[in-house]
């Protein structure tokens, strides 16, 4: 399979390395992961989605997200607080295959130093570009 | 190293994600794991089991040489049909599991795991000084294919003339399907209804036969829905049934008593390779035993993870995944004897996360709904 094309990366979002994107909704960071993480991972049956109020570190593993045979974890792209849980992944983790930057979110983190950590994140050509060296 | 290729590995590589396992190029799924397992449930599904070892077992000793390397008894086993049976170590551990196809007293087929090719071989060669047999591996010259599910004879008997009918669970037989000279065999790894075909003289070199015949099942099958199915699907519907996984749920380390696979240990047919160690180990009682795990919430349990009781570790789960027959996480682990009751509320730590989960019998699945048993 090549990785140049037929991977959805749309404009505005923050990327990282691990596949998860990032979206600012004033002062807030709504999180997920990409469109060539659900087709990597294929049909997901299973989110295990991380408690609300708790803090995070930036890369700190927030859960998994589980196909019948693989296994994913996914990161905090910032740090800072869990404010708020995608719960219908709970019962509908296709949400991720169907959705990935919209319905398929999963988490909004409160972030404690965005300015610095964001910077640390890669935007939609980047993270194109490095898609294609995969 | 380069993976081995099946003779159908041209359309696998066209049609399905591909992954390595036991050293070959296999096909994990086509459309994905959820909708083959479904399938084959359902209707019908058809998956490429080339990898699986093929080999041959012929002449005067072979019963008696068979009786000898394995644990069930094959002089209890009628012509044309096959029996499941171990092959042990002398610490009574399991080598393998494996099928064995008997067309006559003299004329066998072994069915080895892939991952176990060599040592099998090997091992038969080791043990065979006493008898008069010859061993012709064949894995490389014949393919096979498993059909499996409630339409899958429906499929099959449009491409053969043997009734099907008389070709009941574990017969097998020398027939044509497709026009093709094969081993047709009423067995599976998936609780269904099914067809295991051997395509003789289907060479990984020239599998053009072992295409067609291929093509010829799925045109079949296609009134009844049949969908080709990875390894990804195979290994979920065999733990859906309880069915073991050599190199996860059974081991050198593992003997057939806490397995529960006593049934195909035959004591009293004579002697045979393990056959004290595993005198020894019934003697002194079993310690722990393979039993079924369901969690009760959400969670997907893993080989690996730990059964818990309290704080107290129980022991491991050797194979694990989600159940898409019952829409649950399942798993096979071991545990102490005391602990193994039908259920028994036991967690399984995932991910660092305990998750309930409670003992269950195999299969997972209502047999009334699912299985070879349905609807009886």
């Amino acid at each position: 399979m090549s990785n140049d094309e037929g991977y959805d990366v749309p404009l505005g979002l923050y990327y990282t390395k691990d596949h998860e994107w990032l979206k600012t909704e004033n002062g807030l960071c709504r999180i997920g992961v990409t469109d060539y993480a659900q087709k990597t991972l294929h049909e997901v049956v299973y989110v295990d989605l991380p408690k609300r109020g708790k803090r995070v570190a930036r890369k700190e593993s927030l859960g998994t997200v589980e196909s019948v045979k693989a296994v994913s974890d996914y990161f905090a792209p910032v740090g800072g607080e869990i404010v708020e849980v995608n719960d219908t992944l709970e019962n509908k983790p296709e949400l991720i295959n169907k959705s990935p930057y919209g319905e398929g979110w999963i988490a909004v983190i409160r972030p404690s130093n965005l300015d610095a950590e964001l910077k640390e994140l890669i935007d939609n050509a980047k993270y194109k570009e490095f898609l294609t060296s995969i | 190293m380069v993976s081995a290729k099946t003779q159908l590995f041209e359309y696998h590589e066209k049609n399905s994600n591909l992954f390595d396992f036991a050293g070959f190029s296999m096909p994990l799924w086509y459309e994905g794991a959820v909708p083959e397992c479904l399938a084959v449930r359902n209707n019908v599904g058809i998956f490429d089991i080339s990898h699986m070892s093929r080999t041959f077992v012929q002449g005067p000793d072979a019963e008696r040489f068979l009786n000898y390397v394995t644990t069930n008894n094959m002089a209890a086993v009628k012509p044309n049909h096959a029996q499941y049976t171990l092959i042990c170590n002398n610490i009574g551990g399991i080598k393998d599991d494996l099928v064995i196809f008997k067309f006559d007293v003299e004329h066998y087929l072994a069915i080895f795991n892939a991952g176990n090719r060599e040592k099998d071989l090997s091992w038969f060669k080791d043990n065979s000084k006493n008898y008069n047999i010859q061993l012709k591996e064949v894995s490389n010259e014949v393919a096979m294919f498993s059909v499996q599910g409630p339409k899958a004879a429906s499929t099959i008997q449009k491409l053969t003339d043997s009734d099907l009918a008389n070709i009941i669970r574990f017969d097998c037989r020398y027939t044509t399907v497709g026009g093709q000279e094969c081993i047709l065999s009423r067995t599976g790894y998936t609780g269904e209804d099914g067809l295991e075909i051997c395509v003789l003289d289907a060479s990984v070199n020239n599998p053009s036969r072992a295409l067609k015949l291929w093509h010829d099942i799925l045109q079949a099958g296609k009134e009844f829905g049949i969908v080709p199915c990875g390894l990804g699907s195979r290994d979920v519907l065999r733990l859906e049934a309880g069915m073991c996984l050599y190199g996860n749920d059974i081991t050198e380390t593992i003997d057939p008593l806490e397995a529960s696979l006593d049934f195909v240990v035959r004591f009293e047919k004579g002697d045979f390779l393990g056959k004290e160690a595993i005198l020894r180990k019934k003697s002194a009682g079993l310690k722990r035993k393979r039993i079924g795990l369901r969690i009760v919430g959400k969670g997907i349990p893993r080989a690996d993870c730990k059964i818990l009781k309290n704080d107290e570790v129980l022991g491991t789960v050797t194979s694990g995944t989600y159940s898409p027959t019952i829409s649950c996480g399942i798993a096979m682990g071991y545990v102490p004897l005391e602990y193994s009751k039908i259920g028994e509320k036991v967690s399984i730590e995932v991910h660092g996360k305990l998750h309930e989960a409670e003992i269950v019998g195999f299969p997972f699945y209502d047999p009334k709904l699912y299985g070879v048993k349905r609807g009886s």
